[in-house]
């Protein structure tokens, strides 16, 4: 482009979007200061945007949001010396002025970068949070499997087939204490279709059992549950394998497939 | 202090929607933003909070259509409003509807957080040219039917481009990468598409 050229259309309208890269954008927003025509068509491209902005599903702001804005605006307003622009009633010879006011842009121009930047960090930190919890999750989860296979106190149960040809096995841990389970599962019949097998721990109270996990053989009949959410503080007499139906069941559905008596018990 | 404000969503709702109607809640609608940015200027908190009411759902939809985060459009939607309760001199009455200054302003400031871009560029100068009002709910929902209509007429290579320069924040040289398409191309139908969109709203 050369002076006295305009800027192509398209790219008017890509520089509206933001869609073009730092130097191309630069480029334009030199041009623009002194093209009041590329200016107009900036313009009409930024209504445009406005108009496919709309397109958007609506959504109502998360709850309190409301409430966390007015309380950063009352705090804003009570501390005035955030306030943006300082305003000198004091009179000033015109040069001093003119040179006023560009430090005030420039302030003001300042303070917005400032404010974004913050926005920006504000999400970068919002992002390293979840990855922590997320990590910390990880490492809380490893941490209970190996004090449940390490435990003294865990029961360890040897399940095997209440039929006559036990070929399928199943190996309990259990730490009641925590309501900690591991269980593992071999030489398994592959499921009819629209069916599960679901554990049970038998509480020693005599209470009815309880479900501890629905779960699926692979190819070499092999299958595990670790960790199901189950009740603190209920010893196990026995652990049981139904087969149900695929979205589990409350109460096992005979016969028992595998069936595991704990140890003490 | 805000807890006892009205909710305009739970305003009566307006039964006019003739053209005439449409038009003279626009006028109103126009004038009560314009009241409602003198107040912010004068700090007035419970301005902000009518604000809020009005707008809160347009900024935070269209951060979240772009960010697909609603923290992340949420910490953009304060910061937004945070910045008109700030310099609300920003918006300049007269130069467009104060519902599309914020669409546009929401939009392009959650494409620069998608891509980490530093937050420097002048798109708080953003002047745009729109003869729509958004303040009215009624006046918003037609639109948003209309323009939709608009881009799901388009051929499917102008939505596709729209959607992945607008909404996925992409440039124009990584469109073109990612479809294989000429870069001239992509900037012809980013184009056309909005010229499209500009005159079915303008018919």
């Amino acid at each position: 482009m050369t002076a006295g050229e305009h800027i192509p259309q398209e790219d008017l309208a890509l520089y509206a979007m933001h869609s073009l890269s730092a130097d191309e954008s630069a480029a334009i927003r030199a041009h623009l200061e002194t093209c009041a025509e590329c200016r107009a068509a900036v313009a009409e491209y930024s209504g445009d945007i406005a108009l496919v902005a709309l397109s958007v599903d609506q959504h109502t702001p998360p709850d309190g949001a409301r409430e966390r804005l007015m309380n950063r605006i009352a705090a804003d307003a009570a501390n005035p010396e955030s306030n943006v622009v300082a305003i000198d009633a004091k009179p000033v010879n015109k040069v001093y002025a003119s040179i006023q006011w560009s430090l005030v842009a420039a302030m003001i121009v300042l303070s917005f970068a400032l404010l974004l930047k913050i926005g920006s960090l504000r999400i970068e930190m919002r992002q390293q949070a979840a990855l922590i919890q997320q990590q910390s999750a990880q490492t809380a989860r490893a941490q209970q499997i190996l004090d449940l296979l390490t435990s003294k106190s865990a029961q360890h149960v040897a399940l095997t087939a209440a039929q006559a040809h036990p070929q399928p096995t199943g190996r309990a841990v259990y730490l009641a204490s925590s309501g900690s389970l591991y269980f593992q599962a071999n030489n398994l019949a592959a499921l009819p279709a629209g069916k599960t097998y679901e554990l049970w721990v038998i509480p020693a109270s005599g209470a009815a059992p309880v479900p501890a996990g629905l779960f699926q053989p692979d190819a070499t009949g092999n299958a595990s549950v670790i960790l199901p959410p189950l009740p603190t503080g209920v010893p196990a007499k026995a652990f049981g394998v139904t087969m149900e139906q695929a979205q589990g069941s409350a109460t096992p559905t005979a016969p028992i497939l595998l069936v595991g008596a704990a140890a003490g018990e | 202090m805000s807890e006892n404000l009205p909710n305009p969503q739970q305003a009566p709702e307006r039964t006019d929607n003739s053209a005439s109607g449409r038009a003279r809640e626009a006028g109103s609608e126009r004038v009560k933003d314009e009241a409602l940015l003198e107040r912010v200027a004068a700090n007035d908190q419970s301005a902000m909070a009518e604000f809020f009411d009005r707008y809160g759902g347009l900024v935070y939809s269209i951060a979240l259509r772009v960010l697909k985060d609603s923290g992340h459009a949420e910490d953009l939607m304060q910061e937004i409003f945070f910045q008109v309760w700030k310099k609300p001199e920003s918006f300049v009455p007269g130069r467009g509807s104060l519902g599309a200054w914020l669409a546009v302003v929401t939009r392009n400031r959650a494409v620069d957080v998608l891509r980490r871009r530093k937050p420097d560029d002048p798109v708080d100068d953003v002047v745009l040219v729109s003869k729509t009002n958004l303040a009215s709910e009624v006046e918003r929902s037609s639109m948003m039917e209309k323009v939709r209509q608009v881009l799901d007429s388009l051929p499917v290579e102008q939505q596709k481009s729209v959607e992945l320069a607008f909404f996925e924040g992409l440039t124009h040289a990584e469109i073109a990468a990612k479809t294989g398409d000429p870069l001239g191309t992509v900037k012809t139908r980013i184009r056309t598409a909005l010229i499209s969109v500009r005159k079915a709203i303008q018919a």
